[in-house]
């Protein structure tokens, strides 16, 4: 089943007032459940097309369909929910709230949605406990390390049952071992629950692991390849 | 969760929050006790305006107060005197004769008002007894009627307890009387140009001067429980007067009425100077704690939170912040306003020039309930209003760019 469909999809920046064309016409199907890798040299607009993906930016031209919901047809308020509700994310840079525990944060997002504590409480327990952070969930983020952080993160963009997770370079501030936990905990989560993954990275043990990858290089994509 | 987030990103930066929770306390209590001593002083110039010299309500004959006519006289006065010291809400009346003489004595003259009371329901209403500073009231019995004259008339006519003045004025029947006193008490108040201006005699000894009529008086002055109700009471005692004039104490003196009005006025607007001063601070500090959070404002945008909720999110930080530095500097301005609240707080040294102007030299504060409550409003306002361009800011954030700023 699609959960994203992405049609002729342009993205033009204007950088001293000269346009750069930063995603050029890409068409692009996920299906439910993969485990994609979007790769390409750095300015080859693989995080552009996550953030328009993800709502976080508009598109110049081209739709975006989110489970039959086209995105660019949103208002900003709108597309906030929709995210909230749809759209899982993990930065580069953790991005998790440092006065908040690793559960409070987690659990942060369900308080958007509106969940019953009880509930609340259940699902980071659970998620935290999945990421294999069920003794560290009362610490705060700096009493983590960058792994653990990132780990938190994923937990989080689990949190609202989002129908796809969007990870931007997310083992790119991480060491070897701490990224070899990382994508083995995602890769699990996607093979036990059918949680669909979207990364873009430069990172080779991250491609490896991805069951599709799909190359962009000049904001076109160059290749996409699906392994079994 | 909101709540909770806000009120721990206040001490995300302790130092900082620290800083302005210590300037915002300091300028309330600034502004409280500033209020409170001038509250004080004011509460001190009304108190003795009523309780010395004017009482909480008088009754004239229409337009005395404009003419200062001796001949224009309450007749039946020991009548409404008698009815009006029945209501409920007054605790004494006494009648009064007024006269504008010129006095002469060994070392000088001058004019002033010399009021004739009767001692026994005098002292019931003002309190110009207990402020003999020399000598005694009128109760003093000797050959020549006695005359109580204040410290500034005594030092400038060179007066003494046992000095003999003259008084001369014109009579009811316009003829010109000359009688003497002899001085049996000097008072001292707080207002050095009444003390220099207002004399005071046995009511029979200037009723005979003047030459008036039995049963006939210039004023009646009125003492109520409570001087704030004087306007509430007026309709009662205008009912007991029939078609003499009453008058509360704030229209007999309405720079008195001005003087409370203003001064409200000014200590709000002293109030609203401080928290303005202060409303820089706190932008400057809700708009560092912005701009220094910009990848979690993104984040926050990204994970669903809308542009409302974080708008209310940076409002909350700023009230929390400015309420926790206005609630300490209330607290530490009510705890100080109390104490000097029963110890007085002394200005003997600008003592000449406040008695000028009627003020006391020894200031007990005073501090309203709902000064307080206005404050805090204040407070909170301005912790809404600082937070609304930083606030802003945050929203213009585009939650793309925002998560990855470094």
């Amino acid at each position: 089943m699609k959960i994203i469909e992405i049609k002729n999809l342009k993205k033009t920046y204007e950088d001293n007032s000269v346009p750069v064309h930063a995603v050029n016409g890409v068409d692009l199907s996920i299906e439910e459940g993969e485990f994609t890798a979007i790769v390409g040299p750095s300015g080859s607009g693989k995080t552009t097309l996550l953030n328009v993906v993800g709502g976080l930016d508009d598109a110049t031209e081209g739709t975006v369909i989110i489970d039959g919901m086209e995105i660019n047809t949103l208002s900003s308020r709108k597309l906030t929910d929709f995210r909230m509700f749809n759209i899982g994310f993990v930065f580069q840079a953790y991005n998790l709230i440092p006065v908040f525990t690793a559960k409070e944060n987690v659990e942060f997002v369900m308080h958007l949605q509106g969940a019953k504590k009880a509930h609340r409480e259940a699902r980071s327990t659970e998620l935290l406990k999945a990421v294999g952070l069920g003794e560290m969930m009362d610490r705060r983020p700096s009493k983590l390390s960058g792994g653990q952080q990132q780990r938190v993160a994923v937990a989080r963009a689990l949190a609202s049952k989002p129908k796809f997770v969007l990870a931007d370079e997310p083992t790119a501030n991480l060491d070897s071992k701490s990224t070899e936990n990382l994508l083995d905990i995602m890769e699990q989560l996607n093979k036990n629950e059918n949680i669909t993954f979207i990364f873009s990275t430069h990172d080779q043990r991250v491609v490896n692991k991805a069951r599709r990858v799909v190359t962009l290089e000049d904001g076109k994509v160059k290749s996409d390849e699906k392994r079994e | 969760m909101i709540w909770s987030i806000a009120w721990r990103n206040v001490w995300r930066n302790k130092l900082r929050s620290l800083v302005m929770i210590a300037a915002i306390a300091l300028g309330l209590f600034a502004g409280v006790f500033t209020m409170a001593f001038m509250q004080g002083a004011v509460d001190a110039r009304i108190e003795s305006a009523t309780k010395t010299e004017l009482a909480h309500l008088q009754v004239h004959a229409p337009e005395f107060l404009v003419n200062n006519d001796i001949a224009l006289k309450i007749d039946n006065a020991d009548e409404i005197l008698g009815n009006i010291a029945a209501l409920d809400s007054v605790v004494a009346a006494s009648q009064r004769l007024i006269a504008e003489p010129f006095i002469m004595a060994a070392h000088g003259t001058g004019g002033g008002k010399l009021i004739g009371v009767v001692p026994e329901q005098e002292k019931k209403v003002t309190d110009i007894w207990e402020k003999i500073v020399d000598g005694a009231y009128l109760e003093h019995d000797s050959r020549m009627p006695p005359v109580v004259v204040g410290e500034k008339l005594a030092k400038r006519l060179r007066l003494k307890v046992g000095t003999r003045i003259n008084v001369q004025m014109v009579d009811r029947h316009g003829n010109l009387s000359v009688k003497g006193y002899r001085v049996s008490g000097i008072y001292r108040t707080t207002n050095t140009s009444y003390d220099e201006s207002t004399l005071f005699v046995k009511f029979k000894d200037l009723q005979a001067q003047l030459g008036m009529e039995e049963n006939s008086a210039h004023e009646i002055a009125i003492l109520l429980e409570n001087g704030d109700e004087a306007s509430a009471v007026k309709p009662s005692i205008q009912k007991v007067a029939g078609n003499y004039e009453v008058q509360t104490w704030k229209e007999i003196s309405p720079e008195m009425s001005l003087l409370t009005d203003s001064m409200d006025q000014y200590m709000y607007v002293f109030i609203l100077i401080i928290l303005l001063a202060l409303c820089f601070g706190i932008i400057n500090t809700m708009l560092m704690a912005v701009l220094e959070r910009v990848k979690e404002i993104g984040m926050l945008m990204a994970v669903g939170m809308n542009r409302r909720r974080i708008f209310f999110m940076i409002i909350l930080e700023s009230v929390l912040l400015t309420v926790s530095g206005g609630i300490l500097g209330m607290l530490i301005g009510s705890v100080v306003t109390k104490f000097f609240e029963t110890r007085p707080i002394n200005l003997a040294m600008f003592a000449q020039g406040l008695e000028e102007y009627g003020f006391a030299s020894q200031i007990y504060t005073s501090l309203r309930g709902e000064t307080l409550i206005t404050i805090g409003i204040l407070v909170i306002i301005t912790g809404v209003l600082s937070a609304v361009w930083p606030a802003r800011k945050a929203l213009k954030l585009n939650p793309a760019e925002a998560t990855r700023t470094e």
